[in-house]
C-alpha cells in the first residue's frame, strides 16, 4: 500500500521533476557564475519580490494615500492635503456618541467593533476553554469529537454567512423552534439586537474550533503526574483547575485572547455575507467600512478609507508585538 | 458488552455512577455535536427542496416532491394533488392548470373530464425525494459552471506558486548563512502583523497599476508570499541536517539539486499541511476577489454565490444547492485530511 | 595520487580564531589520523580539507594544484560523516549513484561501481533498502559505500565510528584497516579515540587550540612526546607527572628516588602507569600510600598517594595482593622517563 502511494507520488510528480530537471544546467552555470551568494539570491527573489510588491509597497502607499483627498484612485491624481482625512475621522462632538461626529459611519463602526470584540472574545475564549476540558478527559471517540468542533473553521465565509442566513430567515430552522417552544416568529436579521447576536453567535460558531485546538494542546502539555500529585494530596477538583490547570495553560490562554482580539477587530466577511451590515448600521464593522469607504460606495474616498485602515492597523499593531511576545513565552512553557 | 458500555462511557463517578461532570460532558459533546453539524445538514437537506416547499412554515426536515402523473392528451406530467369535493369525499386530480382563485383539474383514470376545483381545498401529493433540478439548473444555465472553474484555477495556481517561492525562501533563510538573513526574517515576521484588511486601498492600486485588475492573476499574486508559509516551512528545515546537505554538496550537487532533491522530498510533510492550508485560504478568500473581480464571467465561487445572495429577487433554491457545491472541497479536505490539520495547528498555532 | 599539502591554513568564525595556522603534509596512501580534544579544530580543519569552509588565509594543495577557492564537489574527496548523512528519502542504491548521477557517469558504470562497492562491503542484500531500515554497522558500511563509489583521491572521515556500541567499533575498526590495505588511496581520518587513532594511523597528528601539538608515527608518540599535552593526551590511563627542580644533573622525585638530567631549572617528570613496579628491597623507589585497588584479572589498577607528589596510578600486571592503606615502593627504569621543562617541551 505504501509502495502504490509512493508510486502514486512518482508519476504525479513526474512533470515538476522534468521541469527542474531542465532548469538545473542553467542554474549550475548561474551557481559557477555568482556562487552561493548568487544562488540565495535566486532562492529569495520569487518570494520577496512578490512580498515587496504586493506587501511592502502597499504598506509605505497606504500613508501617502492617507494624506491625499479626492475619489479617484489613481495617486497621480490625488491632491496632497496633510492629515486632512485624520481630521476628519476624528472630528467628534462626543465620541461615544457616533451620531454627532462627523464621520458617523466611521464611528458607528467603531463603535460596533468595539462591543463585537467585548462580546465574540469572552464567549470565545469560555467556549472554547469549556470544550478544551472537556476533550482534554477521558472520553471515548475524543479524536471524532475534536474533529466535529474543528468542523466550521473550514468553511468559507461566504457558506457559513448563508448557512445561517438560512437558518435565521423568516420561514428557518431557527423561528421553527422558537414557535415550538411556544413563543412568536422573530424576523431575526431585520431586528438591530439580534442581528447583533447573530454575528457574535455567527463568528464564534465558525472559529471556536480554532481555538479549542490551541488550548486542548496546552492541557495535553501539562504533564500527568501533577495531576496525579494533587490527587494524592486529595485536592477539591475545583482547587486542581484554578491552582493548576489554570496557571500552566496562561501563556496559551492568553495567546488565544489575543488571537481572538486581533481576529475579531478585523471581522467582516461573514458578519457581511450575514447581514450586509443592516439593519441600518447596527452591524457596520470598521474593515467593512473601510471597504465601502474605499471601493463600494457611491462617494468613494480612497484617502479615508486609507487613513481609517492605519488606524485600525495601529490597533492590530499593538495586539500582535504583545501575541509575538506571548506566543514567545507559551512555546517556552510547552518544552518545559 | 458491558466492557464496550464501560468504555464509552468512562466516567469520574468511582462506583460506576454518573458525576455531574460525566452528565456535562456528554450534554455538551452531543448538544455540541448537533450545533456543529446540524446547520450544514439543514443546509444540505434544505438544497434538494422545491422553491414552493422552501416557502413553507413550517419547514419539513426532509425534503420531497410533488407526485406527478402522466396524463393522456398532456405532454408534459401533471402534479397530482387530493382534492375535497362538495360532497366531502376527496379523490387524486392532476392539475392542468389554475384559474384565478380555482384550478382546473382532471382525473388520471378518467383524462375525458374537467374538474374546477377551489385552491384552498387541495393539498399537494408529495413524497420525500430530491428536487435535483437545484443542482442541474445552476451548472447549465448560470454561469456557475464558470465560476467553479475559476475557483479551482486560483485555488490550484495560488497554492502551486506559494509552495514553490515559500519553500524556495525557507530553504535561503534556514541553510545559507548570508549578510541581512536576519534583516529579512524581520521583515517577515514584521509583515505577519499587516492583514489585507489593512492594505486594502494601496494594493488595489498596486494591482491596478500592474494591469492585474480583473484578472485572476490579481487575486493570485498577493496572496502567494504568505509569511506564514515561508515560517512554517523554515522551522521544519531547520530540523534537516546540515550534514545531508554537505554530503550532497561532497557527491556533485548543485544548490538547485539540493533544494529539489534533498530538501523538498525532506520537507513533504511540512509542505503537505501548507497545502492543505492554502487549498483552504484560497478557496475560502472572499473580500479580495471582491474587489480586484468585476466582471462577472471572472467571479470565484465565494463572490458568485455572495451576489446571488445579494439579489433582489433571492432564489434560495439555486443559491442552497450552489453553497453545497462550494462546501463539498473543503468537506473532503476536512473527512481525508482532518487529522494533519488539527496537529499542524496545535504544533504552529497558525490559521 | 592523493597528496595533500595544507600551507598556513588559519580559520576564524567572526572574532573567534579556531585555528592558528597549520601547515601539514600528507603522502599518497597514507592513512592520517587527527586527535585531540573536543573543541581542538580538528572536525574544522577536515572540513576545511573538504571545501565544506573556505579558510580565512592559508592554501591547500590536492596533487600539486591549488585548490582553495574550489568547492567541495570539485575537489574529487569524499567524506564519510559523523551522522552518516544518508539521505532518508532515498534507498540505498539511491544513495549510493546519486553523487554519480550528478557527475554525469553513464548509467551502466554506475551501475556496475555500485555493485562492486555493495560487494566489497557486503551490503549486496540492502540495496532496496531505506536508511531507517537498516542497524547502525550498516548504515555505517553504506556511508563508506557512498564514498568509495565516487573513487575519490582521499577519504575524509569525520568520527566514522562514534556512533556505534563498542563492540561493532572494533569490527569496524578493523574492517577500515583492511579496507585501507586494499584500496591504499589516501585517508584522513578525525577521532577523538586514541584506540582508533593508534590502530589505524600511519600517522598522528595531535592538535590542540587549533594547532598542530606533534605529528608522529604512533609509537613515536608514544614513546617519545615531544611536549607536555602530548604526553598526557596519549596513552590510557594518563601518564604521571611530577613536578619537580633539576639540580646540578639531577631531579629529585617523592620518596627520595632521584633521576639523572642534563638540565638546571623547573621540571616535570613523567612516568606512564604501566611503567611502575613494585620495587625490591634496595632498588630507587618512589614511596607512596594506596588508595584504592581495583583488580582486573589481568592487570591491576593502583590508586596511591606520594607525599608533596599528588597522585599516582600504577598498573601492574598479574594480581598482586595489596590493601587499601598500604605504603608501597614503586620502581622505574631509566628509560621510561620522560623528562619536560617549564615550557612542557621534551628534554633530550
Amino acid at each position: 500500500m505504501a509502495r502504490f502511494g509512493e508510486t502514486v507520488g512518482r508519476v504525479a510528480t513526474l512533470p515538476l521533476v522534468l521541469i527542474a530537471r531542465a532548469f538545473d544546467p542553467v542554474l549550475r552555470l548561474w551557481q559557477r557564475g555568482t556562487g552561493t551568494g548568487g544562488m540565495v539570491a535566486f532562492f529569495l527573489l520569487p518570494n520577496m519580490a512578490i512580498f515587496g510588491v504586493f506587501v511592502i509597497i502597499p504598506l509605505v502607499l497606504n500613508f501617502v494615500y492617507s494624506l491625499t483627498g479626492g475619489t479617484n484612485i489613481l495617486l497621480g491624481d490625488r491632491s496632497f492635503i496633510g492629515f486632512g482625512q485624520y481630521g476628519r475621522l476624528l472630528e467628534c462632538g462626543n465620541y461615544l456618541q457616533p451620531l454627532t461626529c462627523r464621520e458617523d459611519q466611521f464611528w458607528t463602526a467603531v463603535r460596533n467593533t468595539s462591543l463585537f470584540v467585548l462580546f465574540q472574545v469572552s464567549l470565545m475564549v469560555c467556549v472554547s476553554m469549556i470544550t478544551a476540558l472537556i476533550l482534554n478527559r477521558n472520553i471515548a471517540g475524543r479524536g471524532f469529537f475534536r474533529a466535529v468542533f474543528f468542523f466550521p473553521v473550514l468553511l468559507s465565509p461566504v457558506v457559513v454567512g448563508l448557512i445561517w442566513r438560512w437558518i435565521l430567515q423568516r420561514q428557518g430552522l431557527m423561528n421553527l423552534i422558537v414557535t415550538n417552544l411556544g413563543f412568536d416568529p422573530v424576523v431575526w436579521l431585520n431586528d438591530r439586537f439580534f442581528a447583533f447576536a447573530a454575528a457574535i453567535g455567527v463568528s464564534t460558531w465558525a472559529h471556536m474550533g480554532f481555538y479549542t485546538l490551541i488550548l486542548l494542546a496546552g492541557l495535553q502539555a501539562i504533564p500527568k503526574d501533577l495531576y496525579e500529585a494533587a490527587e494524592m494530596d486529595a485536592t477539591p477538583p475545583a482547587r486542581v483547575f484554578w491552582r493548576i490547570t489554570l496557571p500552566l495553560l496562561g501563556p496559551n490562554l492568553a495567546v488565544v485572547l489575543v488571537l481572538a482580539l486581533i481576529r475579531g477587530v478585523q471581522i467582516f466577511d461573514e458578519a457581511y455575507v450575514l447581514t450586509g451590515g443592516g439593519p441600518g448600521t447596527s452591524t457596520l464593522f470598521l474593515t467593512q467600512y473601510i471597504y465601502e469607504v474605499g471601493f463600494a460606495s457611491f462617494l468613494r474616498n480612497p484617502g479615508l478609507a486609507a487613513a481609517a485602515s492605519i488606524l485600525m492597523g495601529l490597533v492590530l499593531v499593538v495586539l500582535t508585538l504583545i501575541q509575538l511576545g506571548l506566543s514567545r513565552r507559551a512555546e517556552r512553557g510547552n518544552t518545559r | 458488552m458491558s466492557a464496550i458500555k464501560n468504555f464509552i462511557f468512562r466516567r469520574r463517578g468511582r462506583d460506576g455512577g454518573w458525576h455531574w461532570t460525566d452528565i456535562v460532558t456528554w450534554v455538551w459533546l452531543i448538544g455540541g455535536t448537533i450545533l456543529m453539524f446540524g446547520p450544514a445538514l439543514w443546509l444540505v437537506s434544505s438544497s434538494f427542496k422545491g422553491p414552493a416547499q422552501l416557502a413553507e412554515f413550517p419547514p419539513t426536515l426532509l425534503p420531497y416532491v410533488q407526485e406527478v402523473a402522466t396524463v393522456e392528451g398532456h405532454d408534459a406530467p401533471l402534479p397530482l394533488f387530493e382534492a375535497t369535493m362538495e360532497d366531502g369525499t376527496t379523490r387524486i386530480l392532476a392539475e392542468i392548470r389554475r384559474i384565478g382563485t380555482s384550478a382546473q383539474m382532471v382525473d388520471p383514470a378518467d383524462p375525458g373530464e374537467r374538474i374546477s376545483v377551489r385552491l384552498t381545498d387541495r393539498t399537494p401529493l408529495r413524497e420525500v425525494g430530491l428536487a435535483v433540478d437545484n443542482y442541474v439548473d445552476p451548472f447549465l444555465s448560470f454561469d456557475f459552471m464558470r465560476y467553479l472553474g475559476n475557483s479551482v484555477f486560483v485555488t490550484m495556481a495560488a497554492t502551486f506558486l506559494t509552495l514553490l517561492t515559500n519553500s524556495m525562501a525557507a530553504y535561503a533563510l534556514s541553510k545559507y548563512r548570508f549578510r541581512g538573513r536576519d534583516a529579512v526574517m524581520l521583515l517577515i515576521i514584521g509583515t505577519l502583523m499587516v492583514p489585507l484588511s489593512v492594505i486594502l486601498v494601496p494594493l488595489y492600486s498596486v494591482v491596478s497599476a500592474v494591469g492585474l485588475l480583473n484578472s485572476l492573476w490579481g487575486v493570485i499574486l498577493p496572496t502567494i508570499a504568505t509569511p506564514t508559509g515561508v515560517f512554517l516551512l523554515r522551522q521544519y528545515m531547520l530540523t534537516i541536517p546540515d550534514e545531508l546537505i554537505e554530503a550532497a554538496r561532497m557527491d556533485h550537487a548543485s544548490e538547485w539539486q539540493i533544494y529539489w532533491r534533498i530538501i523538498l522530498p525532506l520537507a513533504a510533510p511540512a509542505l503537505a499541511v501548507l497545502a492543505i492550508f492554502s487549498v483552504v485560504w484560497r478557496w475560502n478568500d472572499f473580500l479580495w476577489p471582491l474587489i480586484v473581480l468585476s466582471r462577472r464571467e471572472l467571479y470565484t465561487l465565494q463572490i458568485g454565490l455572495n451576489t446571488y445572495a445579494g439579489e433582489l429577487n433571492v432564489q434560495w433554491h439555486y443559491i442552497l444547492a450552489m453553497t453545497v457545491v462550494t462546501m463539498i472541497p473543503v468537506v473532503l479536505v476536512f473527512i481525508f485530511l482532518q487529522r494533519f490539520i488539527t496537529t499542524g495547528i496545535a504544533g504552529a498555532g497558525i490559521k | 595520487m592523493g597528496r595533500i599539502a595544507l600551507e598556513g591554513i588559519r580559520k576564524s568564525f567572526g572574532t573567534v580564531d579556531v585555528i592558528h595556522g597549520i601547515d601539514l603534509e600528507i603522502g599518497e596512501g597514507e592513512l592520517v589520523v587527527f586527535v585531540g580534544p573536543s573543541g581542538c579544530g580538528k572536525s574544522t580543519l577536515l572540513r576545511l580539507i573538504a571545501g565544506l569552509d573556505q579558510p580565512t588565509s592559508g592554501k591547500i594543495e590536492i596533487d600539486g594544484v591549488d585548490v582553495t577557492r574550489k568547492g567541495a564537489a570539485d575537489r574529487g574527496l569524499a567524506m564519510v560523516f559523523q551522522s552518516y548523512a544518508l539521505y532518508p528519502h532515498m534507498t540505498v542504491r539511491q544513495n549510493l549513484s546519486f553523487g554519480l548521477e550528478n557527475a554525469r557517469m553513464p548509467k551502466a558504470e554506475i551501475d556496475q561501481r555500485v555493485e562492486e562497492a555493495a560487494r566489497m562491503l557486503d551490503i549486496g542484500e540492502l540495496l532496496t533498502r531505506r536508511p531507517t531500515q537498516l542497524s547502525g554497522g550498516q548504515r555505517q558500511r553504506v556511508a563508506i559505500g557512498r564514498a568509495i563509489v565516487r573513487n575519490p583521491t582521499a577519504f575524509l572521515l569525520d568520527e566514522p565510528l562514534s556512533n556505534l556500541d563498542a563492540e561493532l567499533r572494533g569490527t569496524m575498526r578493523a574492517e577500515l584497516a583492511a579496507l585501507h590495505a586494499r584500496l591504499a588511496t589516501t585517508m584522513i581520518y578525525v577521532t577523538h579515540d586514541q584506540i582508533e587513532a593508534m590502530t589505524l594511523a600511519d600517522r598522528i597528528v595531535v592538535l590542540r587550540k587549533g594547532r598542530i601539538e606533534q605529528v608522529d608515527t604512533p609509537l613515536n608518540l608514544y614513546n617519545r612526546p615531544q611536549n607536555l599535552f602530548v604526553a598526557g593526551f596519549i596513552g590510557a590511563p594518563n601518564m604521571n607527572f611530577f613536578v619537580t627542580e633539576a639540580k646540578s644533573g639531577r631531579a629529585a622525585l617523592p620518596g627520595g628516588a632521584e633521576v639523572v638530567l642534563d638540565h638546571a631549572g623547573p621540571v616535570t617528570i613523567g612516568i606512564r602507569p604501566q611503567h611502575l613496579r613494585l620495587a625490591q628491597d634496595s632498588e630507587r623507589a618512589i614511596a607512596a600510600k594506596v588508595h584504592l585497588v581495583e583488580a582486573l584479572g589481568a592487570e591491576t589498577v593502583v590508586h596511591a598517594s606520594a607525599e608533596g607528589a599528588g597522585s599516582i596510578l600504577t598498573v601492574l600486571e598479574g594480581q598482586p595482593l595489596i590493601e587499601r592503606g598500604a605504603e608501597i615502593r614503586l620502581a622505574f627504569d631509566d628509560e621510561n622517563i620522560h623528562a619536560f621543562d617549564a615550557d612542557g617541551q621534551r628534554i633530550g
